[in-house]
């Protein structure tokens, strides 16, 4: 890894609680079982760097994305986003980065994707002139200066996607946090977004950007470091360059003795 | 790119950030308004009607100038403001929980009570308007009695009012943060003040077994000062002990619902539920 670090988590650990049944609560009212998310889990993102973390589904990948946009406290350890704990300093842990928040529910159906960058970017600071010219030059940069004016429940899944990252960049952090950005995209509109991603944000604009995915050939295409978690802890980690290679399938062979070494000794 | 100036919006933009996108958002439905003034002006003549079963000179009435159609009227146009105050808050969070938007605003910088007020004050603004258009449709075409207004009264027993329901408004939101559904103070203030609060009758009405009931809920002291105040000509003196009870609410309610807010979005982030519905 290159660069200083400016995504850090030490120890990591986060349980949920287990959702139980009336049935439960009247027979064990005391009972607490919890389900592990994260286990003492240890990552350093560095500057400028395009960081894959690949994992099986329950690995704990988004829980970790949740704990450093502060939408959730880890039990343990300590996750700190360019010097700011997460826990402690969460208004300037939130300065600090862009969470591309890809769920399409969260955005206003009925107003325009303009008027929706609008809204966002005011929360995020901008007022005035300068969140004009700042909404204009990220419609324009997410392809969706044509389209800026329609009501957001007519645009197509990718263009969704791009008004997400568009929602992320508003405040113009110098870190960005996505969470499975590609899924449920075709394959042409998911090339757009990697190619936005690491071309533009990360090529041109030199943002550090935590990617969490399922897709082996986006990391192996993508990344400057990948991460493999499984069950709560990274198992392996290092630079794409040499866990990817001999391309996707020997990135594929790594990953799977990774989370089977997992399941074989938690 | 990397650092856009930002001008650092103030407090009064991001709030009138949120009355622009839902104002924005009210413009998109086009039949609600008319809906709103329509179920205004039957629910009007309906207690204009129902008045006149209710002989002038009702001795109950007395204490609220005697005519039962002012009585009414100003109960439900202030109960339903009262409503919105105490369930609009939870209101927007359980919307935003559903619609999924929660999580998007959850990660700006903006405090998450300013989410909250930011969200609700259309709604309260919308409902404040539909209690004064109420009023007066009640006045312009029902003969509303209104008495000599005291403003004192009406400014003292409002603002305090206000400050009562708001922080049960915020109870309602902590608890559907952590809880999602079954909202208790949403039951007990709407349901049992509907009932025991004087909303439609007058409280005197109640049997005593019953009656001390009333005295516990702050909507009784809110619609008997502000009937009093509006409809029967009384003196600041005259409310006063309304005036007392909304304060000894308002210093107990207040605090503790910004105790209970802050300790339910800990619970939440803590069991990684925040956003969840």
């Amino acid at each position: 890894m290159s660069g200083s670090p400016v995504l850090v988590a030490e120890s990591l650990v986060k349980r949920y609680p287990v959702f139980r049944g009336f049935r439960e609560l009247i027979l064990r009212p005391f009972d607490r079982r919890r389900v592990t998310a994260l286990d003492g889990l240890d990552l350093e993102v560095g500057r400028g760097r395009v960081f894959c973390l690949l994992g099986p589904n329950g690995a704990g990948k988004t829980t970790l994305i949740k704990i450093l946009a502060t939408l959730v406290l880890p039990d343990n350890g300590r996750a700190s986003v360019a010097g700011h704990d997460v826990a402690r300093e969460p208004g300037p842990a939130k300065n600090a980065v862009g969470y591309a928040v890809s769920d399409e529910r969260s955005f206003y159906w009925r107003l325009t994707g303009r008027q929706n960058l609008e809204f966002f970017g005011t929360l995020y600071g901008l007022v005035g002139p300068a969140r004009s010219r700042r909404v204009d030059e990220l419609l324009r940069l997410a392809g969706l200066e044509g389209s800026a004016d329609l009501r957001f429940n007519g645009y197509s899944t990718g263009m969704r996607q791009m008004l997400a990252f568009a929602r992320a960049l508003l405040a113009d952090a110098a870190i960005l946090l996505v969470d499975e950005p590609t899924r449920s995209l075709d394959p042409q509109a998911a090339d757009r977004i990697r190619s936005f991603l690491r071309g533009e944000l990360a090529g041109r604009q030199g943002k550090t950007i935590l990617w969490a995915t399922h897709d082996l050939g986006e990391a192996a295409d993508c990344a400057d470091d990948i991460a493999v978690i499984s069950r709560g802890r990274i198992r392996l980690c290092g630079p794409a360059a040499s866990l990817a290679a001999g391309g996707r399938t020997s990135l594929r062979q790594v990953y799977e003795q990774a989370v089977s070494e997992s399941e074989e000794k938690p | 790119m990397s650092g856009t100036a930002r001008t650092g919006a103030s407090g009064a933009a991001v709030i009138a950030a949120f009355l622009r996108r839902d104002f924005r958002e009210a413009l998109t439905y086009k039949f609600s308004f008319i809906s709103s003034v329509t179920g205004i002006l039957l629910s009007s003549a309906t207690f204009y009607f129902v008045a006149k079963l209710v002989p002038p000179g009702t001795p109950s009435l007395g204490p609220f100038g005697g005519d039962y159609f002012s009585f009414a009227v100003v109960g439900v146009a202030f109960a339903g403001l009262l409503g919105m105050f105490q369930e609009g808050l939870a209101a927007v969070v359980r919307s935003a929980q559903l619609s999924g938007t929660l999580e998007a605003l959850l990660v700006t910088p903006v405090p998450v009570p300013v989410i909250l007020f930011g969200s609700s004050l259309y709604s309260l603004l919308f409902q404040l308007v539909r209690t004064a258009l109420h009023l007066g449709v009640a006045l312009a075409f029902f003969g509303l009695a209104l008495g000599r207004i005291n403003a004192p009264g009406v400014l003292a027993v409002g603002v305090l009012t206000v400050v009562c329901f708001l922080s049960v408004g915020v109870l309602s939101a902590s608890f559907i943060l952590v809880y999602k559904t079954g909202n208790p103070f949403s039951w007990i203030m709407g349901t049992v003040s509907g009932l025991l609060g004087g909303v439609v009758f007058p409280v005197a009405l109640l049997p005593p077994w019953i009656r001390w009931i009333s005295s516990l809920l702050p909507v009784t002291y809110a619609l008997d000062g502000m009937r009093k105040s509006l409809l029967a000509s009384a003196t600041f003196a005259d409310v006063l002990p309304d005036v007392a009870a909304l304060a000894a609410f308002a210093a107990l309610l207040l605090p503790a619902s910004l105790v209970a807010f802050r300790l339910a979005v800990r619970k939440a982030k803590k069991d990684g539920t925040l956003a969840h519905y």
